[in-house]
């Protein structure tokens, strides 16, 4: 039985002479590509994942405060389902970035971690603002309804539009102003119909990275 | 059809699919042995070989840290070597479209 691969051209210093040009374009290209997906933090298929994880949690979210007169809130049950969602997007982006780093070294590493604690960061925003609006006396529908479905799509996005315009990332500085642009309309559509819109800005943003990253692992 | 304008020293299946691994990584990473074994799915002694030729050529550089089994060897693609896949890439678009 033959273990991993015996490529018998280890021997002579001519030992690609009988490999076709053509047979090398094909290897190439897709030594490429499997290297791109292997080494990727965000391959189309988590990414096609998050947004039906977005779908499945804003949608519950939009459900669940439709029709409230006055508002007062998405109900825990629903909260809760978006905790779990999340945590389970945590757990599965936590798994993808450990094989793809697995065994990598070096200046990227140590880039991707500081944007990972620079995002991470900026989800603070939206709980302190939230926070400020309460002490300030601002009403249910702002504080429960507007804040907590437009601020982190404007803050987070916002901040991954930066790390994207920095590495030129042009695919993820689409989905970012997407997604941010999301947060901008559901600021302005009153707190029932900001989850709506914010589940529908993020979704787009990330169906169409998913696209994207997908047409760019497709094709080398 | 010729094959004389392809750099030897990548045009084989073994040393093609590690440079063009490790030429998926950004400037100055390095990637561990085993990832690369295990991504590419060689036997070690074929790995250390085909590695051994491609430094022979200035192609890539590879650093051992640690001693006996906590030791870690990583290998990264000089700008040589990045140049040279280039070229190479280059010569087998040439050589295909004059087909």
């Amino acid at each position: 039985m033959q273990g991993p691969h015996e490529i018998d051209d280890t021997t002579t210093a001519s030992d690609g002479e009988g490999l076709d040009p053509r047979e090398a374009a094909r290897l190439l290209d897709q030594s490429k590509r499997d290297a791109r997906r292997q080494f990727s933090l965000s391959p189309p298929w988590v990414t096609a994942f998050g947004g039906a994880v977005i779908l499945v949690a804003y949608g519950a979210l939009w459900l669940s405060v439709r029709g409230q007169h006055p508002y007062e809130g998405p109900n825990l049950g629903v909260v809760g389902l978006v905790y779990a969602a999340v945590a389970v997007s945590i757990a599965v982006s936590a798994k993808v970035y450990q094989r793809a780093t697995a065994g990598v070294s070096g200046p990227s590493v140590r880039q991707q971690k500081v944007e990972g604690v620079a995002i991470l960061i900026s989800y603070l925003g939206s709980p302190v603002i939230q926070g400020a609006m309460k002490n300030f006396g601002a009403s249910d529908a702002i504080v429960y309804g507007v804040i907590p479905a437009a601020a982190p799509l404007i803050i987070v996005g916002t901040t991954v539009l930066g790390i994207a315009a920095s590495k030129a990332d042009w695919p993820q500085f689409g989905a970012a102003l997407t997604v941010v642009t999301g947060g901008v309309v559901a600021a302005f559509v009153g707190p029932s119909a900001a989850w709506l819109a914010a589940g529908i800005g993020l979704f787009v943003g990330v169906a169409g990275y998913a696209a994207a990253t997908s047409k760019r692992f497709g094709h080398s | 059809m010729g094959t004389d304008s392809l750099d030897p020293v990548i045009h084989a299946p073994a040393r093609l699919r590690i440079v063009a691994t490790l030429a998926a990584l950004p400037d100055a990473d390095t990637l561990s042995f085993t990832r690369l074994q295990d991504m590419l799915d060689l036997t070690p002694g074929n790995l250390i070989t085909h590695l051994r030729k491609l430094e022979d050529a200035g192609y890539l550089t590879s650093e051992t840290t640690g001693n006996g089994r906590a030791s870690r060897t990583s290998i990264a693609l000089t700008r040589q070597g990045r140049a040279a896949l280039d070229a190479y890439t280059e010569a087998l678009r040439d050589l295909l479209g004059g087909l």
